[in-house]
Parts: structure tokens; C-alpha cells; sequence
């Protein structure tokens, strides 16, 4: 059924600058908004010891101003255009994105070159944003109930500094930050050969790389930043671990894995598994025990996507009074059993038409669509 | 009702419905709000016919199987005790039975009895009486040929038979007469949720939107005043917004942050500095501009997907709004002055009778919100009411100081291990470290409550971070006893013994 479903074909336009900046161009015209992102290849996994957290934080100083652009001006800049933004940070790379109307396209380059070319930053701004981050920290993580598991897992999966630690960090590292650090961070990995720009939207591609040139070509570039190191020793035994929640009603697990980096076979595979074994009502793992045995109240699994050793974890709240090594062992058997026999051709049906559906649907927002092109990130030739 | 709709059907299972929904890579949803329950479906329009046929069959033959309804109520008894760990939801909690009284809008979640008591019955008939076609409008966007999918429509829905649907009345929701202060004690907690309301209008009164562009300046996003002042100025919080919940019958004007407990009541103080500051002060021109030009340029934005266009066109119809609603809005935007704003923050907002709920630790959260209002109530995260005389007692205790260092004597398993414990406390917050033969840890969050004190340190020991819980207690200033727990499974507490040394 599926193999009768054509995607209709993206228009995409790939250069580099001269001074490294890679530039992606996707012009369609289906509706008149259009959408800026910027990709800086610098994640939590480029923080050293003593200074977890910070690649977060350099994201919230973005948004403090520059030569041209004062602090709190870029909130107000796109938001009296009528536009939305913001950034976000994950262990791999940092990104900025405005979803503007189409005739803002200028406005949106001007900002974004602006801070590429001229970060200004103050004690009293970082003092400011170290507080907006640690209220973050409290409010997503240390104030919510089972709010710090995941990152205790990550811990506990991998080895290797920079990818074991968390993305928001510790309250101790971020007070040490100091605004020398984010200085030679800034000059580090914020330059333009070290950055994806990506238009997606209504404009004119000629009018588009005209403007790239004018406010982007003139921001010099830098050493290349020193590759990390992200590999991992081999696992050679299980790990357990129990961690208290004083703000959890009742006990829930969780269980991960290091898996193969993303894009290779093995990554690709495990990805799809863990689809047929935890995404939806139809899954084997929601029907075996929510369903089947009425042992667990929520069930859930995610992959975590790197460049380098990448995770997948499965969770479970069960229901109270419930033996957690029988549940462990039902999820154990069913990993077991889709490993042996492999999924059915139903199941299989299922993943290709699941696959078309999700491309489909992030294609209508401009706002969504710069994160599809993140396979023109970093770690992959432009051209390939 | 509504979640048990894909629970079984005439013709399918629970279970074949999840299958052969999801076998489509399609999605299928049924939710509820205060005013409506939407049930929603998308997928590629290859499988329009498909979805449409299963969308009709939940729509309209679901037997709610007595096996699922009992695994439903299970499973959501479980849900709801989870609701109580969340801060936000005790806060919206609070501030829904405050604004609403014994309208329903006041319930944002059954109780446990009330989901227990539901029958298969019940849910037949409630299914019978509000499921009827006077009561439904369908809704399709997307790539679909106009002709044949009225068709299918007609094939799938033209049976549906006429009930007998009345409009429901309610009560009023209370007047509101001055400002009260509800705390929930969630002890332990590392913010404040802030929750300031008072009721304002239902969705379609023409002040909807002077009231719109109002609550752009003042707080619906990251370049309004709320934000500006309490994030980007005093760091408070990562966030501070005002809303519009509008309904059907009746609506509601919220104030909102999350802060840290320290900073409750100087955030209180910044929320009434800027609710009085837009009803007192004329909003500049630029501030107006900025706003309109927000709120009418965003507007394609929030079209742009179908999910976005579907949203907005279910409100214009559910909300009986006009025809021309979504033509028509960036005008009603544009034509809004200085005086409309200034009227409508005059009329909406009421700081002589708001509604001030605070989530978080009540020992600290008291003391700093006992000056905005007479009437403050406290209540458990169960939602029993408990008595303030319960609160401050620790206050008219004396504090123990137990600042100096200390060696104590640990029994681990029948051996004894030396540890040296070094205090310093600053009113009732101490901070510290703890040494031995193990590693080095620091305490950093301590507390001293009468002659207890607590604190938890991190050790690093053996390459290994450890989390320790102290607790002790002073038989007088220079004797002290108490456990070391490590969060680490299979540690069982060690009790110590410990003497003051300098």
C-alpha cells in the first residue's frame, strides 16, 4: 500500500561561504511565513569537567544583546515582526531559529549575523541568565517527580565525561562560570565555520543569498575547534541502581542501553525495534503490560540520537504492589523474542506507513522544518 | 467517557482498533476540555476512506467493554495520585475551585471516589444523550477531493439519528469580594508555583479582544512587561506570564511563575507592581504597536499547519464566534487604541480581589505572603484543608547552633569509621562538609529545625558520586546523634555517635 505513496520532492540548495558558514536554502511558497535556524556544532558533550551545564547557558546569553542589538532588543526585534524563536541546546549542538512573515527574511539574518559577529556579554547579564537557568534547572527537573531519573541514567550508561553528564548541569558549575569562559567559548565555537544556516519558506532564492552574503560573508573565521572524544569502553556488566524521589508518589524504573551512533545500520534498526516495542497503543510492550498482564500505569521508551554511542531506554510506572523483577523480565522476554523472530509483516507495514506519515506532517510548519534538515548538521559532508 | 471511546467497538476490539489505526501511521484522538470533547483524526489522504470509517465507528458504536472500564479506572486512580505530585496541576487545582465555586469549570480532575463509582451503564448513556448529530460539527482539512469525501462523510455519518439535546444550565460562578491567600504545603519543594486570578469574561465578549493586546503587554510572552521584569530583571524565575482562559460561559485572568522559595513574596510584590502599573499608567504607543503587531503578524504562523488551521476553525464553531472570525481578527486586532487597553485592565483586572495561590514548602512560603491578605487558607496536596497553627511553631523554638567541627564514630556493619563532620549555620541554614577515610563530601542545603539538624552532602568516593541524607539530633551543644543514609540500593541507614571538637 504504501509503496503507492509519493513524497513530493524538496527543493534544497546547498553552499558554503568563504568563510566556512554552511548555507542551506529550502524556498517554498506554500504559505508566506518563513524560517530561520542556526546550528552551532557545540553541545554539552564539548563541556569540560567543572563546567557542566554551560553550552546551555552561552544559549540563554545569546539572547543578551550584541553590538547592535541591546539586551532583551531580540525578544522585541521578532516579536513586533510578528515572529516566533527561540534555541535550544542537546548533548550534540546548539540551535536559534525565528519563524517570521516572509517579508521579515532581512530582519531575521541581521539578528542572527549580529550575534555570530558580536556577542556582548556583561557580569551583570550572566548573573541575570545564571538565576533564569537555575530556576529552569528547578522548575524542570529538581521540583518535578521523577524529574532527575533520566539524567541519572545517562550517568549510569555512559562512561565517557562528555557524553555521561547532563545538559542543564549542576547548580555548583554553573555559579563558577565566569564571563571570561563564555568569552573564549564564544570565540571557540561560535564562528561561522563552525555553524549551519538554514532558510525555509517563502522567499527568493537570488534575494536570499544576496542577504546571506551582506550581513554573514564579513564575520571572520576561527581555528577549527579540537575534535572531542566521545567513545565509549564496552559494556561488560549490568548496573543497578536506586535513587530515592522524595517528590514521586510511587516507585517507576527505567532501563537503558548504549546502542551503535545514529545513522548506521545498527542504530536505524534498534530505532524502528524500539518503535514496535513502546510508541503507541498497538505496541507489544503497552499490550503485553498494560493490556495483557495490568501490571504497569504508563509505559514508555525513547531513543537518545548522538554522533557518537547514542541510547535507548524503556520506563515503566507499574501498578503499586507490583513485583518490578517479574515486569523487568516480561520486557526482557518480548526485546528477546522480536530479536529471534523478527517483527511481522504487519508490524513492518506499520513502520513504513508511520515513517511517510511523520514526514508528511513535520513538512507543513516552516517552524519544524529546520530541525529535518539537521541531517545537513554536523559530523555529515554537506554533499552527501 | 471520552478516553474509552477506542476501548472496543461493536465490530472491534480495543486492541484491533490501536492496530489497525496505527498500521495506517495514522493518529486518532479523543480528548475533553471545560467546553467540548473533539475527536480528531489524521493520516495520508491515500487512507482517507480508512480513517474515516474508524473515526465514524468511535464516534459512533462504542460498548465501553466492561474489562476495559475496570482497567480505565484502575489505571486512572494510578494517573491522579500522580496528578498530586505536580506542582503545576495543585496549582490550577486551587485557583479552578477558587474562580468557580460550584459551577462545574471548578473541576479540573475527578476524585478517586467519583472515578470508582462510574458504571458501564452510565457512560452508555451519557454516550446516547450528548453524542447526537444537533450537538457534533465536522470538520476536514487538508488534501481531500470536496465531492467524494461529503460523500463518505454521508456514508459514514448519514445515519446518525437525531437525540433529544437540551442546553445544561449551572450555577454562577462566586462573586469575588477581596484577596486571598491558598497554600499548598508541598514540603520539600524547590520553588513557589505562583497562581494569581480573577475572573474576567467568556469567549464571546466583544472585550475579548481589547483584553487580548492588554495581556500581550502585559504578559503573554518573552518581551512582555511580566517577563521583562521578573526574569530579565531580578532573575527570579525562568519564566513569568499572564493568560486569558476564556470559555463558553465564563472565563478567568491568570498571573503565573515558577519561582524559587526564597523569592516568593518579593515576586508577589513585582506581580502587583505590574498588575496596578497597567491599569494606573497609559501602555505607551510603541508597547501598543509592538503588541498588534505581534498578535496580527503571528497569525499566519498559527495557520500555517493544519492542525493549527483545524484548531482555530473548531473555536470559531464550538465558540459560536462569528463567520468571519478568522477573516475578520487581525482588523479587530488593528483597531484596538491606548483607551481600550486602559479600560480593559481596569475592568479584567483586580487586584483588590484576587485569587493568590501559592504551591510549595508552607513553612517558608507563610511568612512572606502574610501581608497580602487576611484570609490566607493552607491545604495538603490531597486537597484536605489544614490548620495554620500547624505552621511557624519552629520559629518559638530555640535553634540549636551546632556550627564547629565535629568527629563522629560511624558503625558500619559492627566496624567503627572516624568521620569528620565541619558545620557552619547561618540562622537555620547550614552548610558544611564531611570527611573520611571514603571520600570528601560537601553539604550544601542543610537545615537546623529546634535541636535536628539535616542536610544532604554528594561524596565522591572510589570514582563514584554518592548522595548521603544526614540527620541528627543534639542531646545538648556538644553531644550529637544520628544516621548517615546513602541513596544507593542495599546501604542500609548507619547510625553514628559524634562529639564536638572546636
Amino acid at each position: 500500500m504504501s509503496d503507492k505513496f509519493r513524497l513530493p520532492s524538496l527543493k534544497i540548495e546547498q553552499y558554503t561561504l568563504d568563510n566556512g558558514l554552511r548555507v542551506v536554502l529550502n524556498p517554498d511558497t506554500s504559505v508566506p511565513v518563513v524560517s530561520i535556524a542556526v546550528y552551532y556544532d557545540v553541545g554539552s558533550r564539548n563541556e569540560r569537567e567543572g563546567r557542566t551545564g554551560f553550552a546551555h547557558l552561552f544559549e540563554h546569553m545569546m539572547f543578551q544583546g550584541s553590538d547592535n542589538v541591546k539586551k532583551t532588543e531580540h525578544f522585541q526585534y521578532v516579536m513586533k515582526a510578528g515572529g516566533t524563536m527561540n534555541g535550544t541546546t542537546s548533548s550534540e549542538r546548539t540551535n536559534y531559529y525565528e519563524t517570521l512573515p516572509a517579508n521579515q527574511l532581512p530582519l531575521g539574518l541581521w539578528l542572527e549575523s549580529d550575534r555570530m559577529r558580536s556577542l556582548a556579554v556583561t557580569e551583570e547579564n550572566l548573573d541575570n541568565q545564571r538565576n533564569a537557568v537555575q530556576e529552569e534547572k528547578r522548575l524542570r527537573y529538581d521540583n518535578q517527580p521523577y524529574g532527575q531519573v533520566f539524567d541519572l541514567l545517562i550517568e549510569m550508561v555512559f562512561k565517557n565525561f562528555a557524553n555521561a553528564h547532563s545538559v542543564i548541569g549542576s547548580m555548583e558549575d554553573l555559579d563558577a562560570s565566569t564571563v571570561e569562559d563564555i568569552k573564549e567559548f564564544f570565540r571557540t565555537y561560535y564562528a561561522p565555520n563552525n555553524a549551519v544556516l538554514v532558510i525555509s519558506g517563502a522567499f527568493e532564492p537570488q534575494e536570499a543569498k544576496k542577504l546571506v552574503e551582506k550581513y554573514f560573508a564579513s564575520i571572520p573565521a576561527q581555528p577549527k575547534p579540537s575534535e572531542i572524544n566521545v567513545e565509549e569502553p564496552p559494556e561488560i556488566s549490568n548496573t543497578y541502581q536506586k535513587y530515592e524521589d522524595k517528590l514521586a508518589p510511587f516507585p517507576a524504573f527505567l532501563i537503558g542501553w548504549k546502542i551503535p551512533p545514529r545513522r548506521t545500520p545498527e542504530y536505524n534498526a534498534l530505532y524502528l525495534a524500539g518503535k514496535l516495542l513502546y510508541d503507541g497503543e498497538s505496541s507489544r510492550l503497552y499490550q503485553k503490560l498494560v493490556k495483557g498482564d495490568e501490571s504497569v500505569v504508563q509505559l514508555f521508551g525513547f531513543t537518545d540520537e548522538r554522533r557518537g554511542p547514542s541510547g535507548v531506554a524503556i520506563g515503566a510506572i507499574p501498578k503499586p504492589e507490583q513485583d518490578l523483577s517479574k515486569i523487568r523480565e516480561a520486557i526482557m522476554n518480548e526485546i528477546r523474542d522480536l530479536a529471534k523472530n523478527g517483527p511481522t509483516a504487519e508490524e513492518m507495514q506499520k513502520l513504513q506507513n508511520q515513517l511517510i506519515n511523520g514526514t508528511v506532517r513535520i513538512s507543513f510548519g516552516r517552524s519544524q522544518r529546520p530541525e529535518r534538515f539537521n541531517r545537513f548538521d554536523f559530523g555529515d559532508d554537506l554533499d552527501a | 467517557m471520552t478516553s474509552m471511546l477506542s476501548e472496543g467497538t461493536k465490530t472491534r476490539t480495543s486492541k484491533q482498533l490501536a492496530e489497525e489505526i496505527e498500521r495506517l501511521g495514522a493518529n486518532v484522538s479523543a480528548s475533553s476540555n471545560a467546553d467540548n470533547t473533539v475527536i480528531s483524526a489524521s493520516a495520508l489522504s491515500l487512507y482517507s476512506s480508512d480513517i474515516l470509517r474508524l473515526m465514524a465507528e468511535i464516534t459512533l458504536f462504542p460498548t465501553f467493554p466492561e474489562s476495559e472500564l475496570k482497567l480505565y479506572k484502575q489505571n486512572t486512580i494510578e494517573n491522579l495520585k500522580f496528578q498530586r505530585s505536580q506542582p503545576g496541576f495543585l496549582a490550577e487545582e486551587q485557583t479552578a475551585r477558587l474562580l468557580y465555586g460550584s459551577h462545574p469549570y471548578s473541576i479540573t480532575s475527578p476524585k478517586p471516589a467519583d472515578v470508582e463509582k462510574i458504571t458501564r451503564q452510565e457512560l452508555i448513556q451519557f454516550h446516547e444523550k450528548m453524542f447526537v448529530p444537533e450537538n457534533a460539527i465536522f470538520i476536514v482539512v487538508g488534501d481531500a477531493n470536496r465531492e467524494s469525501i461529503l460523500k463518505e462523510i454521508e456514508e459514514n455519518f448519514g445515519h446518525w439519528t437525531q437525540g433529544s439535546f437540551e442546553e445544561m444550565y449551572f450555577p454562577m460562578p462566586p462573586a469575588r469580594t477581596e484577596t486571598t491567600v491558598t497554600i499548598v504545603d508541598r514540603p520539600g519543594s524547590a520553588q513557589s508555583n505562583i497562581v494569581l486570578s480573577n475572573p474576567a469574561l467568556e469567549r464571546t465578549n466583544p472585550d475579548y479582544f481589547p483584553l487580548l493586546v492588554m495581556n500581550q503587554i502585559l504578559g503573554a510572552g518573552a518581551s512582555s512587561r511580566l517577563f521583562m521584569n521578573l526574569r530579565e530583571e531580578k532573575g527570579y524565575t525562568y519564566g513569568a506570564y499572564s493568560s486569558l482562559d476564556a470559555r463558553r460561559l465564563a472565563g478567568a485572568f491568570e498571573a503565573t511563575s515558577e519561582v524559587r522559595t526564597p523569592v516568593t513574596g518579593d515576586s508577589l510584590k513585582e506581580f502587583f507592581y505590574e498588575l496596578n502599573r497597567i491599569r494606573d499608567e497609559k501602555v505607551s504607543e510603541g508597547e501598543l504597536k509592538d503588541a498588534k503587531n505581534f498578535l496580527s503578524g503571528v497569525f499566519p504562523i498559527r495557520v500555517e499547519t493544519q492542525e493549527g488551521l483545524t484548531n482555530l476553525i473548531v473555536s470559531q464553531q464550538l465558540y459560536n464566534l462569528p463567520a468571519d472570525y478568522l477573516q475578520t481578527y487581525r482588523h479587530k486586532i488593528n483597531e484596538i487604541t491606548i483607551e481600550d487597553v486602559e479600560r480593559a485592565a481596569k475592568k479584567y483586572i483586580t487586584p483588590e480581589k484576587l485569587a493568590i495561590v501559592v504551591v510549595g514548602d508552607a513553612e517558608e512560603v507563610l511568612p512572606q505572603v502574610n501581608s497580602y491578605s487576611d484570609k490566607i487558607e493552607v491545604f495538603d496536596t490531597e486537597g484536605n484543608p489544614v490548620d495554620i497553627v500547624n505552621y511557624g511553631k519552629e520559629s518559638n523554638e530555640e535553634t540549636a547552633d551546632v556550627t564547629g567541627k565535629w568527629n563522629l564514630i560511624i558503625d558500619f556493619q559492627g566496624q567503627k569509621l572516624p568521620v569528620t563532620l565541619i558545620l557552619e549555620q547561618k540562622a537555620n541554614k547550614i552548610s558544611g562538609s564531611l570527611e573520611s577515610m571514603l571520600g570528601r563530601g560537601e553539604i550544601t542545603d542543610g537545615k537546623v529545625k529546634g535541636n535536628k539538624f539535616f542536610g544532604t552532602a554528594q561524596i565522591e568516593a572510589q570514582g563514584q558520586s554518592l548522595e548521603v541524607l544526614l540527620q541528627g539530633d543534639l542531646p545538648n551543644e556538644n553531644e550529637v546523634n544520628g544516621t548517615l543514609s546513602a541513596q544507593m540500593d542495599g546501604m542500609p541507614d548507619l547510625p553514628f555517635t559524634g562529639k564536638k571538637v572546636s
